[in-house]
């Protein structure tokens, strides 16, 4: 395994021996990038044949190699996964050379074996990449991380949806846009996450002592949705990426463009998405439309060797329908529509329109960070974040108030880092860092309703510091991270007459992580980790207060609740064995102290409106414990086999009962058959698969208003080919969801007491890489 | 990295100086609240009115008000619709009248005898409710439950004649008053 550090000591002592090296002055500046999807490969190693000469990428995967001697004519270009490309520099006439490297086991899933210092993104093992991003444009963030195994996602119909990593979500499971937290109001199981997914090149899930650097309340796992660094090509290039899907007749657009310019680099990202009523096996889902419109903007800059700067601007916009027969009134009404087999207000026609109820969310992002080499082995990160985030929530409501939301909220947050990091002696890899997070949420008064979450300033500062030590077969990574949380709360009272009351909370909160990882063999490595951390509880969980329609329930918060404990423990092995079978296992067990949730009470509140059953949030001690296991077996270069099941267990141990809105178990079976060439065309692959999800059995009957769903399976089939050009490559694809068209509900989909889940779905789409 | 450190502590300082006690929020103005509904029972033969009311401030304890119904009588029923949260109060069923399409209420009785029709039709023809006859026969007791549908299937067979099975909508009130007749 090729070593980061024996290249940049080799690089560094040949500048030493400079003094009798005048002959030697020529200089290379180049590029490495994926062949199949054009993305930079970092920390890739380029040697010159025959010395000790050569460099390593950097993130943007340039390199420049200087004091090269005529003499020097062969270059050797590798990265793990990737298969070596030997370079003749007799034919190269100046200029910026392009290397591509193609995947070392194409139609093998990437698998990170490398002992270098890699990113958090490279490090991840559970992660959605930038070719499954483009193929999969017609879904949402959470919908391409469901093909991820041990992550599900939580659903309030076909339009919103936010991931669930072993069984923890929303406040739980802080989602990362470019390495800032996402600001939002992520408390809601009706919210999704405000990130176009197409703006990312990587979609991974961090762990442990990765998770530790970002501010963020988490129990452990974070989403990290990373774009793409800008490529280092001069001319300017980019992708281009349509879709259409006949499930609610929904179509999408993305441009992105970019360029490296001598001295500045620049990259934008437009997305625009609409469909409209989405359907089910056997009706229509009457407003289920979603309209959504994207733009990014990257810059990036190197000032000088030792200053490099980059700006991100992205702007989120959208409209979601919510379906129309799941919004009720009380109690009553819910178990009225529980009793239908086509929900109320269904229509016969299809239609575009977004009526009440409805979402309308903006989110902005403005990202600069800088950073600074004080030497090669110690540099620091500067980084400036804020965001704007604007919900407003329509509910069907007498006379022209449908058009003024019943919940109508802003969020600002700033956000600053500083981080530090050092390349110490023997391997040893030392970072530290400050936080600080402003978060000012407000709820405005357009409603005419008292807001269910109050408003509320936060300050948080956080610092962290972990150490990584790599050896010949060995990784060690150590670190904490703490966090010291002010809020301020003003809360309207719902006692007559209003008055303002305001609660001052101080809170600390505390991460550990250990993890340990052994290379047995090439391609085979085993990983242990112990994480320990606390979560503080959140506004909604504890000042909620009144009635939250979409579940025809009164939530009710409490301020005394206190920060949950959790400790996770996860054992890993991957590997692949005789280029035929790869194996990649995740087992884990997660107990929590204090583990906050929504119990139901015994109380049934008798309003004006009708009886309302009453939810308290409550703590509990619990545990989550569940395995994920997937198998692929290559038959021929061409065929390969996979296998995933995914097992989860969600228990509530002081009430002895099991904890709700758990993933049911999951098994998924696929085979592709991809041929490198056919009839002028490049990868030709054709997928079959099989998606069974098991009934959630581990559930009590007075759990739920009904008992869970059954289990189901789903066909799908893809099918891809790229056709090559002089200048540009062209990638076609057409896949079908629910091929047969079954009738199905699932247990993690809220709309699942109002309608079935999504019909088939055909999905037809051109990406463009010029 | 004494430069680094000047960047910081001014990045630190803007966000220091902008930190105050979060603003006192704007109450907002709840005027579609419907926080207590009196049903009117006048007799057509004279005599004393029966109001049955329920009047819930949304803090968990709501004041019901019942009645006792005189049997064989036949009386006039007329629905108010209150917001008490406003001062003073704003009538309700104002509102419910000029959107009479989009509203209908139900009563549902377990008396025996105990018979309301409608009296009132909104632009369609179509029955709201706020209006309506009531009729008793023989003495008894029993429960009397009005409900309230916002966007009901008002043409849906049998809803207007009072039968909410085909209803579906929204629930905006469900009110249960015990109900003697004497």
């Amino acid at each position: 395994m090729l070593n980061k550090f024996t290249y940049l000591i080799a690089f560094f002592a040949f500048n030493a021996s400079y003094g009798w090296a005048q002959l030697c002055n020529n200089s290379l500046v180049g590029h490495v990038v994926d062949q199949h999807s054009g993305d930079a490969i970092a920390y890739a190693a380029v040697a010159v044949e025959g010395t000790n000469k050569g460099t390593i990428t950097e993130e943007d995967g340039s390199f420049v190699l200087m004091q090269l001697c005529n003499s020097d004519k062969v270059l050797h270009v590798s990265c793990v996964g990737y298969k070596r490309a030997i370079i003749n520099l007799d034919s190269f006439n100046g200029g910026n050379l392009h290397i591509q490297l193609v995947k070392a086991v194409s139609t093998f899933d990437e698998i990170v074996v490398n002992a270098n210092y890699l990113s958090e993104a490279q490090q991840a093992t559970k992660k959605v990449n930038s070719e499954d991003i483009s193929q999969g444009a017609n879904q949402n963030l959470a919908g391409l991380l469901e093909a991820v195994s041990g992550i599900s996602s939580l659903k309030s119909g076909g339009g919103v949806s936010k991931p669930v990593v072993h069984g923890l979500y929303g406040n739980r499971l802080p989602i990362l846009n470019n390495g800032i937290a996402q600001s939002g109001q992520q408390w809601g199981n009706d919210h999704s996450p405000e990130i176009d997914p197409l703006v990312a090149n990587t979609i991974s899930v961090l762990n442990g002592v990765d998770a530790l650097e970002y501010q963020g309340r988490s129990l452990g796992s974070m989403v990290l949705v990373e774009p793409a660094r800008i490529s280092a090509l001069e001319q300017l290039n980019g992708q281009s990426n349509i879709f259409f899907e006949s499930n609610g007749r929904g179509a999408g657009l993305n441009l992105q463009l970019q360029q490296s310019a001598p001295g500045l680099a620049w990259k934008v990202n437009g997305t625009l998405k609409k469909r409209g009523d989405q359907h089910a096996a056997n009706y229509f889902l009457t407003n289920t439309g979603v309209e959504e419109a994207n733009i990014a903007a990257q810059l990036e800059k190197k000032i000088n060797e030792q200053w490099y700067i980059d700006a991100y601007l992205s702007s989120f916009n959208t409209q979601i329908g919510i379906l129309r027969g799941s919004h009720i009134g009380n109690i009553t009404d819910l178990e009225e529509a529980l009793k239908r087999d086509v929900p109320f207000y269904t229509k016969e026609n299809f239609s575009y329109a977004i009526d009440a109820p409805r979402q309308t969310v903006q989110h902005h992002l403005l990202k600069l960070h800088a950073k600074h080499l004080i030497n090669s082995r110690r540099w620091v990160h500067l980084t400036y974040a804020t965001q704007f985030n604007n919900r407003k929530e329509f509910d069907v409501r007498k006379g022209d108030r449908s058009d003024i939301p019943a919940m109508s909220l802003t969020q600002f947050s700033h956000y600053l880092k500083a981080g530090y990091t050092s390349l110490l002696r023997n391997n040893w890899r030392w970072k530290a860092g400050l936080q600080f997070t402003f978060i000012d949420n407000t709820n405005q008064p357009e409603t005419g309703i008292l807001p269910l979450i109050p408003d509320y300033n936060s300050y948080e500062i956080g610092l962290y510091s972990s150490f990584s030590k790599k050896m010949d077969y060995w990784d060690f990574d150590f670190g904490l991270r703490y966090d010291r949380q002010i809020q301020n709360v003003a809360a309207i009272s719902t006692t007559v007459p209003r008055e303002i009351l305001r609660y001052n909370n101080l809170f600390s909160s505390y991460k550990l992580a250990l993890q340990a990882k052994n290379y047995l063999s090439e391609g085979v490595y085993w990983l242990t980790g112990v994480n320990l951390g606390t979560r503080n509880p959140e506004v909604n969980e504890l000042y909620s207060n009144g009635l939250h329609q979409g579940v025809g329930g009164i939530e009710e918060g409490d301020s005394t609740l206190k920060p949950e404990t959790g400790i996770k423990v996860n054992a890993l092995i991957n590997g692949q064995w005789w280029h035929k079978v790869q194996l990649e296992t995740d087992l884990y067990y997660q107990y929590i102290d204090n583990y906050i949730f929504l119990n139901p009470q015994d109380e049934i509140r008798l309003t004006i409106r009708g009886a309302f059953p009453v939810f308290k949030y409550e703590q509990t001690m619990a545990h989550i414990y569940g395995a994920d296991l997937n198998l692929s077996y290559l038959f021929s270069s061409q065929l390969k086999v996979k296998g995933q099941y995914s097992y989860l267990r969600g228990h509530n141990i002081s009430d002895n009962e099991p904890l709700i809105y758990m993933p049911s178990n999951q098994l998924r079976f696929s085979f592709t058959y991809e041929l490198e060439r056919m009839a002028g065309l490049e990868n030709v692959t054709i997928e079959g698969n099989y998606q069974y999800v098991f009934r959630q059995n581990h559930l009590q009957a007075d759990q739920d208003y009904v008992l869970p769903p059954d289990g189901y399976g789903l066909i799908g089939v893809r099918m891809s080919a790229d056709k090559r050009f002089k200048h540009h490559r062209l990638q076609a694809y057409v896949k079908f969801d629910n091929l047969l068209n079954k009738a199905y509900r699932d247990y993690m989909n809220r709309m699942r007491y109002f309608a079935d889940d999504l019909g088939r779905n055909a999905v037809i789409g051109l990406n463009i890489y010029f | 990295m004494k430069k680094v450190f000047h960047i910081l502590m001014f990045m630190v300082a803007i966000i220091g100086l902008s930190s105050c006690d979060k603003d006192d929020p704007v109450i907002p103005n709840e005027g579609e609240l419907i926080t207590t509904l009196i049903y009117t029972l006048t007799p057509h033969n004279g005599g004393e009115s029966v109001v049955l009311s329920f009047k819930d401030m949304g803090m968990g304890q709501p004041e019901v008000v019942t009645g006792t119904l005189k049997a064989n009588t036949s009386y006039s029923g007329a629905i108010r619709l209150l917001n008490e949260i406003e001062n003073p109060a704003i009538d309700i069923s104002e509102e419910v009248k000029e959107e009479g399409d989009e509203h209908q209420f139900f009563y549902l009785s377990t008396i025996e005898g105990l018979n309301v029709n409608y009296t009132d039709v909104d632009e369609d023809g179509l029955p709201i409710g706020l209006a309506t006859q009531v009729v008793t026969m023989a003495a008894g007791s029993g429960e009397l439950t009005i409900i309230l549908r916002h966007e009901p299937a008002k043409g849906a067979p049998g809803v207007s004649d009072g039968d909410i099975t085909n209803a579906g909508g929204e629930t905006d009130i469900e009110v249960t008053f015990e109900v003697d007749v004497e």
